[in-house]
């Protein structure tokens, strides 16, 4: 990442899969899927497969994590061992999960009506299937929806979208191949309402021109995420719940 | 009625409106969780946890018993407590009970009253924000499910719904399902009368 590569990333103005610079993958997302959970979704986005489930307001353990003020937000980020190509050996803890685990949790931490449910804790528990880069931002998609589908107060709704430059080009949603050989690699979470950003990382190198141009696409992209996660939530309620979820 | 599906951050008036479930902003109210909006304005929630208040009935499990009295799990973050005093009949671990919320502290602690500790039956769970749906208006839906059941059901306001090991089950569970996937659809309790009509 940063420097120059040997892989041709673009090719005729076309990306490694054949997408446009400006082209998101395939998203497809349900919301419910897990009757036991209050509330949970699976976004399938490309090739990237994700399973989440919420569970709260409920008694927080350990105690002594309780806030007397505002419910404690946990998230728990996990790759399966089998998610990617690459090893990924056990499925405990890591650098990479504790990381993601973190900024996903802040992530919400500023969206949720905590201030509700005093002395309480709010679960999410991410389970990623399959990898095939941008999990974390289809992860906090897809805790979106799964955190409405729970009924838990958000000021706003959120989706994420990772955004990097190949062969000095701008690109959005990074596919697996451009997040490891590119130039540079933003994932960065927009709330619809009021466009404001709720988690942005850099990875490489990007002049100020480039990240705000990269936030205009992201804007784009996240309004079509938004359209999407409605879609799912509004299939769920309007069919009438977990049997209109068919195969 | 025409109905639209409201997600949280969407604005449900452009002037400020007292609803539960809501924020201002400026002048205009938004929406904190998923509900329904129908054309004259009125926002109701589609899910949303249970939140005691003083009177409501509600329907629960002892999971403990202590000196004092007994903890009764009502779908909260916390138990509700029933002090051994204000009761007669010994209560054991594991017995259905409907009570009335006496009195809600600040920190979210549940005392509960007026307690009758309810027969063999089942337990299951309903979103607490359909609740209404499933009571009905003057209680029309329970009182046509007991009806068609041949036997007791108690709802409870937080989500519990006890049914009476005497009722015909599995239709009471259908029923009750049909309810859930169509709350937010009117003239429910014509077409649940028509359902129950048809499966007798």
């Amino acid at each position: 990442m940063g420097g120059s590569t040997d892989v041709q990333l673009i090719v005729d103005g076309k990306r490694v899969d054949g997408r446009t610079p400006d082209e998101m993958r395939k998203v497809r997302m349900e919301a419910g899927i897990i009757p036991e959970a209050d509330g949970s979704s699976f976004v399938e986005w490309g090739g990237n497969k994700i399973l989440c489930g919420v569970y709260g307001p409920r008694e927080c353990i350990p105690r002594h994590g309780a806030n007397p003020y505002r419910a404690t937000i946990k998230c728990r980020y996990m790759m399966s061992p089998f998610a990617s190509a690459e090893e990924h050996g056990r499925s405990g803890p890591s650098r990479r999960s504790t990381e993601l685990s973190k900024v996903i949790r802040e992530v919400f931490e500023n969206l949720v009506v905590a201030e509700k449910f005093p002395n309480t804790q709010i679960d999410i528990f991410i389970d990623v299937l399959q990898a095939e880069g941008g999990t974390r931002t289809a992860s906090v998609t897809a805790a979106a929806i799964a955190l409405v589908n729970a009924g838990i107060p958000m000021k706003d709704m959120v989706s994420a979208i990772a955004l990097g430059k190949a062969a000095d080009v701008l690109l959005v949603d990074l596919g697996k191949a451009e997040d490891n050989y590119g130039q540079s690699d933003v994932p960065l979470a927009m709330s619809h309402k009021d466009k404001k950003l709720h988690l942005i990382q850099m990875d490489g190198l990007l002049t100020k021109d480039e990240i705000a141009k990269m936030i205009d696409m992201a804007e784009k992209a996240s309004d079509q995420l938004h359209e999407e996660q409605v879609a799912a939530l509004r299939r769920f309620y309007e069919n009438g719940g977990n049997e209109s979820f068919k195969w | 009625m025409d109905k639209k599906i409201v997600m949280p951050g969407e604005k449900i008036a452009d002037s400020r409106i007292r609803a539960p479930n809501t924020f201002y902003e400026g002048e205009a109210t938004f929406a904190t969780v998923i509900g329904t909006l129908d054309e004259t304005g009125r926002y109701i929630p589609l899910e949303n946890p249970y939140k005691p208040q003083v009177g409501d009935f509600v329907v629960g499990m002892v999971v403990d018993v202590r000196h004092a009295g007994y903890e009764v799990d009502l779908n909260l973050p916390k138990g509700g407590f029933i002090p051994s005093r204000d009761i007669r009949v010994n209560l054991q671990l594991g017995d259905y009970v409907v009570c009335k919320i006496k009195l809600v502290s600040e920190v979210g602690d549940v005392d509960l009253g007026e307690v009758k500790r309810l027969p063999m039956g089942k337990i299951v769970k309903f979103p607490p924000a359909k609740v209404p749906r499933l009571i009905g208006r003057k209680s029309s839906m329970v009182a046509l499910l007991k009806e068609n059941a041949g036997g007791d059901i108690m709802v409870g306001n937080n989500g519990y719904v006890w049914i009476s090991e005497k009722s015909n089950m599995p239709l009471l569970l259908k029923a009750i399902n049909m309810i859930d996937v169509k709350a937010h659809t009117s003239g429910l309790t014509d077409e649940m009368a028509k359902f129950l009509e048809s499966s007798r």
